[in-house]
């Protein structure tokens, strides 16, 4: 039989909702990834190609630690693992003068194996095992996820408003947008490239942790086109709320992720083949990047 | 306030395009002293600039500044002594964010920056008043981001940025050069009360001899990325645009009519 790429079908009411459910809970935790890759790509202005590897070290160390009895221990080592793989992107970056990309890409590539060495395979399930969503399980099975994550990003989104109106803050707001000027005014800009890196890191790292709570499972490839992914729901969260302040763009950023999973969710139920999503993504952005380019040069001719 | 030894750069070392961009420059500057500098494209008039504020390492001599042996020292640690402006007037601001932020950001210049909050309700009240010195009305714009400001606008911010805390030297490079006329001599005019007012050390690049004579105590002539005169009192009083030929003699070709004017 030919492999089908749609198949239209009706659900029941109560599978919508379960299904919206899942897509809200995955949104929020992709978000933390997402607001990681808006400080990387949008306050420093560095595409940084590391996320998607940091993204898979968090999980893998989370899950460690969980196989182990202590999930909340391994969120936070998760945390510092994807901060350390920062670091060395931003080393890389300024002290080696290594070009941006090419930095994120060789510590992704690195850390893959990394990955592997700390998981001893290419996955490890963590199924039966204690994890960092029991703390409401009080409130019944299908819904102690939610709270916890939403209190998670809006403890994040708060610090980071925060700290971003610190004068550190304010120093890595400003080596994204004019470095000369970062420079002249006796800032180290290469210190303020590494923290903001190591942050945006440890926020993804953040959100592969969640990831592997919430499928009691992490493996070496989980993190393939998490990039790409954290730019689609950064361009459709900017397309809906416009740019403003730092507040404005994490809450943006957190709902393009939430959209995003949402019309994931929404193409799956339409009977699209789930290996076809990567594909379409990528061409999302295309388009998304492509049509004010288009636009300009129809105005030009 | 700050000694230049017999400094060299070289661009492109050992290659055939090898240029001496500074030949053996050698300058002192006492404290208070306004030094205009003048000279031919190519001269070394901003290289001399960049490497006193430490764009690029010389390549041999020493820089001394206030006492302080600053040769090789960052150029972001040389900058909490150093203020500078640039002709491209994006350079010195930060265009998304605020004109607020961006005198934050200016007014931790040399100290710690920490956790603490950039820009306080004390802070603002401050930046307000400096504002208003430069009768631009940008003290009730502060929230406005800088991008969006005319060029003699942010030139005017960015002197503010310089001088806020004052620094032992400021390097000013053709900083009025791409403002219209009326503008350039506006932003000139603050220029000269703020050097006044604060007493600040200045090295200043213009791009004629009117403006190098007419500014300032003394008046530094480059060409070659060496030192042709260093002007000063009643032979700077004196000087001629028909001096400065007979001073370039053979090299006179290099003298473009914009300097003349």
């Amino acid at each position: 039989m030919p492999r089908r790429i749609l198949i239209i079908r009706m659900i029941p009411v109560d599978t919508f909702l379960y299904i919206a459910q899942g897509a809200f809970e995955q949104g929020l935790i992709y978000s933390f990834m997402v607001m990681g890759l808006y400080i990387s790509y949008k306050i420093l202005n560095v595409a940084d190609l590391t996320v998607d590897s940091s993204f898979t070290l968090g999980a893998a160390v989370t899950a460690v630690f969980t196989a182990a009895g202590q999930p909340w221990l391994g969120l936070l080592a998760g945390i510092a693992a994807g901060a350390a793989a920062g670091i060395i992107t931003g080393l890389l970056q300024t002290k080696l003068r290594i070009q941006p990309i090419l930095s994120g890409i060789l510590t992704m590539t690195g850390l893959y194996s990394v990955n592997l060495l700390i998981m001893g395979k290419s996955s490890l399930s963590t199924a039966g095992k204690e994890n960092v969503f029991a703390l409401f399980s009080f409130l019944g099975k299908g819904f102690s996820k939610i709270p916890l994550l939403i209190i998670l990003a809006a403890g994040v989104i708060a610090l980071l408003t925060v700290f971003f109106r610190t004068q550190i803050g304010m120093s890595v707001r400003a080596t994204g947008d004019n470095e000369q000027m970062v420079r002249a005014s006796s800032i180290n800009a290469d210190a303020m490239k590494i923290l903001g890196l190591a942050a945006a890191n440890a926020l993804v790292a953040l959100s592969g942790g969640l990831l592997q709570q919430y499928n009691n499972a992490a493996s070496a490839d989980m993190g393939v086109g998490t990039v790409v992914i954290g730019l689609a729901s950064i361009v459709i969260g900017e397309a809906l709320f416009r740019r403003g302040g730092v507040l404005r763009g994490l809450i943006s950023a957190l709902l393009g992720s939430i959209i995003y999973r949402c019309i994931f969710a929404a193409v799956l139920q339409i009977g699209l083949d789930a290996s076809y999503m990567k594909l379409f993504t990528a061409l999302f952005i295309v388009a998304a990047v492509a049509v004010p380019t288009l636009k300009r040069s129809g105005k030009n001719s | 306030m700050l000694d230049i030894n017999n400094i060299s750069m070289v661009f492109n070392k050992g290659t055939v395009n090898e240029r001496r961009a500074l030949d053996g420059v050698s300058l002192h500057l006492d404290r208070g002293d306004f030094v205009t500098v003048i000279g031919s494209n190519g001269a070394g008039k901003s290289t001399l600039l960049n490497a006193v504020a430490g764009s690029y390492p010389v390549d041999g001599g020493s820089i001394v500044l206030d006492g302080e042996d600053i040769t090789n020292m960052p150029e972001h640690k040389r900058a909490k002594h150093i203020g500078r402006l640039f002709q491209n007037t994006l350079m010195g601001t930060a265009p998304n964010m605020t004109i607020e932020e961006n005198l934050g950001l200016a007014y931790g210049r040399g100290s710690r920056r920490g956790l603490r909050r950039c820009v306080s309700a004390a802070d603002r009240k401050f930046f307000r008043e400096r504002l208003a010195m430069l009768e631009l009305g940008l003290e009730d714009r502060l929230n406005m981001k800088v991008g969006l400001l005319s060029g003699g606008q942010r030139q005017a911010i960015t002197l503010l940025m310089a001088t806020m805390i004052t620094p032992k030297l400021l390097l000013l490079d053709e900083h009025t050069a791409a403002l219209d006329p009326k503008t350039a001599e506006q932003v000139m005019t603050i220029t000269r009360r703020i050097i006044a007012e604060d007493n600040i050390t200045a090295l200043m690049v213009t791009h004629n001899i009117n403006g190098a004579l007419s500014n300032g105590n003394k008046t530094l002539v480059m060409n070659g990325g060496k030192v042709l005169a260093v002007l000063e009192g009643q032979r700077r009083e004196n000087f001629t645009p028909e001096m400065l030929i007979q001073l370039y003699g053979d090299n006179a070709a290099a003298i473009s009519d914009r300097m003349l004017l």
